[in-house]
């Protein structure tokens, strides 16, 4: 006979644990219809399933216009093709210029951020890629006028570009997982792309 | 997509023995699955997969995030049964990181899992509830504890309640599915009534009718690499693990209805 294991344990704690686990979870119902937010507020996101991420940059003084206006020629350095960053609603040019990156670069886990920090574009979710982004880009600014691309090596043949780039609306940081760091002329090409990806149609 | 994090308060209670045969047994459903090593001794991989030290997985994945999902996947002869094995990384990331530290790559994980299409994804954790399995239960859609049919197993059920308590107030959606004992020997009284005692001490609901009983054949299936089923004489076992996937079915469709 074995030993009774009660003396080990309290079976009413334990039962009451056990009868507490066993409840189904139940979302919690507010009552407040409007909770002081505007309609824009949608809570704070639980981290289910979803689409990429994109949001229009802010603008300093006015809202970014979406008409469609001429193809700017984007003078690319060395042998790097340029993008076809025909003008369009914003974020069809960030989606082609995101298509551009990984063709001409292999480039993955694409994101880009605003100079709040803010995510515009992210096709991977890597929210600590943003913070660390973030950080390199502002170390960078803070050693230098202007400040450069800055990367970081974050696995086996992966690396973080971080390239700050500015635009009309200000600095836009772009982070992307590349195998190898960009060389100087793929930077400035993808510095001049995003810049004209940015600018507002004239 | 279903998640079911496969875990223990306690090691060598069978969990991996436990992952292996229940995907299997959900595979040969038609239920498409995931089995995932997130054990870093790595256990399903080496009962499965030979070169399964060579091939990159989970913690890789945590480790590094260039690398894909597909990189990771490796197929088996059963067209719905996939296994993510341990990975390289795992051997530094074993005791590597508190709670908390990995939740956004496991979350990635889970969601590259589910728009790859697969029904079901079983993770074999590591024993304990903190650090990388922390995260994973922390991310699940539900928990399944296996637990040794013996007194010292049974003496570890309050730690392992309070453990899951504190973990379902980072993931309140976590459906606890159960306990379910394994190693059940019915020719040991010790055996019998450890299992007896802990049907008296938790709610029916909390125990799985199905007993894992402790069979020689687990181990020979292990040495061939083999789910218990697969073998010649594993009908009798496979029909154990198929009464547990019943089970397991039955307590999902009402969470699936509250949705």
């Amino acid at each position: 006979m074995m030993d009774p294991i009660y003396p080990w344990l309290d079976p009413i704690e334990v039962r009451r644990l056990a009868e507490g686990l066993m409840k189904p979870h139940r979302e919690p119902t507010i009552a407040v219809e409007d909770a002081g937010f505007d309609q824009t507020f949608v809570g704070y996101a639980t981290d289910r399933p979803s689409a990429p991420i994109t949001r229009p940059p802010l603008p300093p003084h006015q809202q970014v216009a979406e008409t469609p206006a001429p193809a700017p020629v984007i003078a690319a350095p060395e042998e790097v093709a340029s993008p076809s960053i025909a003008r369009g609603p914003f974020l069809d040019r960030i989606s082609r210029f995101c298509d551009w990156m990984r063709q001409q670069f292999s480039a993955t886990g694409i994101f880009i951020l605003d100079r709040e920090g803010a995510v515009i574009f992210d096709e991977s979710s890597h929210g600590r890629l943003h913070f660390l982004a973030r950080s390199l880009a502002l170390a960078s600014r803070r050693q230098g006028a202007s400040g450069g691309n800055v990367h970081v090596k974050i696995g086996a043949g992966a690396t973080l570009e971080v390239i700050p780039v500015d635009t009309a609306y200000g600095c836009l940081v772009l982070g992307a997982v590349v195998a190898e760091p960009l060389s100087p002329s793929h930077v400035a090409a993808v510095m001049d792309a995003l810049a004209q990806v940015a600018a507002p149609p004239n | 997509m279903i998640s079911i994090a496969v875990s223990s308060q306690k090691g060598g209670v069978g969990k991996t023995t436990l992952s292996i045969n229940l995907a299997h047994a959900f595979a040969r459903a038609g239920v498409k699955t995931l089995l995932v090593d997130a054990d870093p001794q790595g256990s399903v991989g080496l009962s499965l997969t030979r070169q399964s030290r060579l091939l990159a997985g989970f913690y890789d994945y945590l480790a590094d995030p260039g690398i894909p999902l597909e990189r990771l996947i490796v197929p088996t002869r059963l067209e719905t049964f996939s296994l993510v094995a341990s990975g390289q990384a795992s051997d530094y990331e074993a005791g590597g990181g508190g709670m908390g530290a990995h939740l956004a790559r496991v979350r990635a994980f889970l969601r590259s899992v589910a728009a790859r299409g697969f029904d079901l994804c079983l993770i074999d954790t590591a024993a304990g509830l903190f650090g990388v399995t922390g995260d994973v239960i922390a991310s699940s859609d539900a928990i399944m504890i296996p637990q040794q049919a013996e007194p010292l197993g049974i003496r570890s059920v309050p730690k392992l309640l309070e453990g899951l308590s504190r973990l379902r107030v980072m993931n309140p959606r976590l459906s606890v599915l159960g306990v379910c004992l394994t190693m059940v020997q019915n020719d040991l009284a010790e055996s019998t009534e450890a299992a007896a005692a802990l049907r008296q001490l938790l709610p029916p609901e909390m125990v799985f009718q199905t007993q894992i009983p402790r069979d020689g054949l687990f181990v020979r299936a292990s040495a061939r690499g083999l789910p218990i089923g697969v073998l010649e004489n594993g009908a009798g076992a496979q029909a154990v693990f198929d009464s547990l996937r019943s089970e397991i079915e039955a307590k999902l469709e009402p969470n699936a209805a509250r949705g």
